[in-house]
């Protein structure tokens, strides 16, 4: 700068420092509610994490106790693995059905089958219903007595696959998952059907030049390149799942019944972070501690295996 | 050995018929190009012989083989995309051995393909490449490759050159003339490029608008068109037409007085003149139609004078490139030579 010292600072710096004001005006509100209602609360459970809770009054520093119990004490131990395995049968399953299906679908669509513009709009539309709503309709479906998947499985003399399909462990989750999938797969299919529509329609015939197998061209053509697509789904739905509370909340109630069979973490750290009328029991430290483990867990898994994905993305 | 034929074909597109009764013969080891205006239905009878759409009416057999349930891939018959249509995710080597593979060769007979292939095509050094790694001559170099490998009876190479630069496409013009050459298959080869067609064909396809308007070897087509429509897409500079009132063997075009052509065919009074440079000379004065000087363009090898003719019509007139100084303004005239002249019925458009 040689400008004269009794000459205001007007010139580049001064318009830097107009920047940088305007700058930190429009960063700081965000961050300052960012911190407030995202970081400051992950951050405190965090912190929660490590203290004897009595109710929502706090007593003493206690270190990695409240993790150790929530792992592998009785009986909260039981309960969490039990809990988790239940987690991974979700994800397990919606993998395969609901992204699975979903693929179908947007396949179907993307080859102009049967009336695809209905079913486009159709297969969507559970997506934006409110979970609340579908948890509630579907309860109504599933009633053993009332409910229309049971009165159509007699309707077509399938009598011997009648039962409380909510109100047995043997039926419950897979219930549920089976109603999770019919809301959500229309996500997964958006998704793949623009990763489809993406293809350049001369790739497909040049591969049609060559094969005739509707599965080779799938697996070895179509699949390849809509990989990118699947990076944001598969991610989604591993954190859907092991995040997953409304949709057993409202089916199945705090408890996960029957019995446990859909007993799942988010539902598990509810109860023991805020407690129930039938347990009565609340302990805000081991609820943090299980909250820590889910979120580290999810967050790690999922960095990682995007990580992954994204470098086969790359390899493309 | 393929012998391909086609009865009748016909292509709708929901209302629009984009096809409209193909009649065509075409025989082993010919390369035979399809050459038309953009949309004339070039890409879309291609697409039907390779099995992509399935016609609207007609037969096509190969070998005398009905064709209209075997799908593409059990047609003997391999495709170059103008887009090339090389699978991204897959390397060069892996693009190349995809349909064999698929084809139940064994490895040793894969190799032994992809070597040749790859000799033949300069492709050695990008066997490992990934598509996005190659520029547009070597992604065309690939595709062509890819289709080498199948060893089909029929080749089929839709304006594969039209994704090139100028300066490449010559290249790879005489690249194709040499593969069809050497392997001596079955090609067709599809191109909205007259001079593409010219230089390439051993016989050549005219389309338009959905049919058929000639089926010749480039000079059968340069030199007796069968109408209007031919002899104006055949043949650069275009040839100009122009209307003349006859009396005998006496042509007048309105404006630009009358001139004697013996040996003209039999016609009405009205004629349509078929007008190429190569048939006229300029005169300053004497023999020849009068017209109006309007601009010259030299060329080096070729000079080309522009005229207008009294009822308006704009002709070109090749003159030697170093007598082209000589005419360079006012009126002029343009002398035919008979037996270079193209005579048309006015009305059908038909050769006389
Ligand atoms: N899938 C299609 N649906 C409707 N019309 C089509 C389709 N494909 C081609 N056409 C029409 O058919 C005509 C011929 O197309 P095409 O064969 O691609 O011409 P070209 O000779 O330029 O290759 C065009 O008018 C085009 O609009
Ligand atoms: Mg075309």
């Amino acid at each position: 700068m040689t400008a004269t010292p009794d000459t205001p600072a007007k010139g580049p710096r001064g318009w830097i420092t107009g920047r940088g004001a305007w700058i930190t005006f429009l960063l700081v509100p965000p961050l300052v509610v960012m911190t407030l209602f995202v970081i400051y609360p992950i951050v405190s459970a965090l912190a929660y994490a490590f203290y004897d809770w009595n109710g929502l009054r706090r007593e003493g520093f206690v270190g990695f106790e409240n993790f150790r119990i929530i792992l592998f004490e009785e009986p909260f131990a039981s309960t969490t693995w039990q809990a988790f395995k239940h987690n991974i049968i979700v994800f397990a399953s919606l993998m395969i059905v609901q992204n699975g299906v979903g693929f179908i679908l947007a396949y179907c669509l993307w080859r102009d089958l049967w009336g695809a513009r209905f079913h486009r709009v159709a297969v969507f539309l559970p997506v934006v219903l409110s979970t609340v709503i579908i948890g509630y309709l579907w309860k109504l479906f599933f009633h053993p007595i009332f409910g229309v998947v049971n009165q159509s499985l007699k309707a077509v003399g399938l009598d011997s696959l009648v039962q409380p399909w909510l109100g047995q462990s043997e039926t419950a989750l897979a219930a549920l998952i089976f109603v999770n999938a019919w809301a959500w797969v229309g996500f997964p299919t958006l998704v793949f059907l623009a990763g489809l529509q993406r293809i350049p329609s001369e790739l497909i015939d040049a591969a049609r030049m060559e094969t005739d197998s509707e599965w080779h061209l799938i697996r070895k053509i179509v699949w390849p390149l809509i990989a990118p697509s699947t990076t944001v789904v598969f991610i989604l739905l591993f954190i859907g799942s092991f995040n997953w509370f409304e949709l057993p909340y409202i089916m199945a109630g705090l408890d996960g019944s029957p019995f446990g069979s859909t007993d799942v973490l988010g539902l598990f750290f509810y109860r023991t972070a805020f407690g129930n009328q039938s347990a009565g029991v609340q302990d805000f430290g081991l609820g943090s501690a299980l909250a820590v483990i889910m979120f580290l867990f999810i967050a790690i898994v999922a960095t990682f295996w995007t990580l992954h994905l994204r470098k086969k993305e790359l390899d493309l | 050995m393929a012998k391909l034929s086609l009865k009748g074909i016909r292509k709708q597109f929901g209302n629009t018929e984009v096809l409209r009764g193909i009649d065509l013969e075409i025989g082993d080891r010919e390369l035979v190009v399809f050459v038309g205006p953009s949309g004339c239905g070039k890409s879309t009878l291609l697409r039907l012989i390779a099995g992509l759409d399935p016609t609207s009416g007609g037969t096509f057999t190969i070998d005398g083989r009905e064709m209209t349930h075997v799908p593409p891939s059990k047609r003997g018959i391999a495709m170059v995309f103008q887009s090339y249509a090389l699978y991204p995710h897959m390397s060069v080597r892996e693009n190349m051995t995809f349909g064999v593979k698929l084809m139940g060769l064994p490895a040793d007979e894969i190799e032994a393909r992809i070597n040749e292939a790859a000799a033949m095509l300069r492709l050695e050094p990008l066997l490992d490449r990934k598509p996005r790694e190659l520029s547009g001559g070597q992604r065309q170099r690939v595709a062509i490759g890819r289709a080498l490998v199948r060893k089909p009876d029929v080749f089929l190479l839709d304006e594969p050159l039209s994704n090139l630069d100028a300066a490449l496409r010559s290249d790879v013009r005489l690249e194709i003339a040499k593969l069809h050459e050497e392997i001596g298959g079955t090609m067709i080869y599809v191109t909205h490029d007259q001079v593409e067609a010219m230089t390439l064909a051993t016989r050549i396809v005219v389309m338009n608008g959905g049919a058929v308007e000639q089926v010749g070897t480039p000079r059968e087509l340069f030199e007796t068109p069968r109408n209007t429509f031919v002899a104006t897409f055949i043949g650069s500079p275009r040839m100009t037409l122009v209307k003349a009132t006859r009396s005998g063997d006496s042509f007048e075009i309105a404006g630009s007085g009358a001139v004697t052509l013996p040996g003209a065919p039999d016609s009405g009074a009205e004629v349509t003149l078929g007008l190429r440079p190569d048939a006229l000379t300029v005169t300053p004065d004497g023999e020849g139609y009068a017209a109006d000087f309007v601009y010259s363009e030299y060329l080096g090898n070729d000079a080309y004078v522009y005229a207008r003719l009294g009822d308006g019509t704009l002709v070109s007139a090749r003159v030697d490139p170093a007598s082209d100084k000589q005419v360079t303004g006012g009126k002029i005239r343009v002398a035919p030579r008979a037996d270079a002249l193209h005579f048309f019925d006015p009305d059908s458009g038909l050769r006389l």
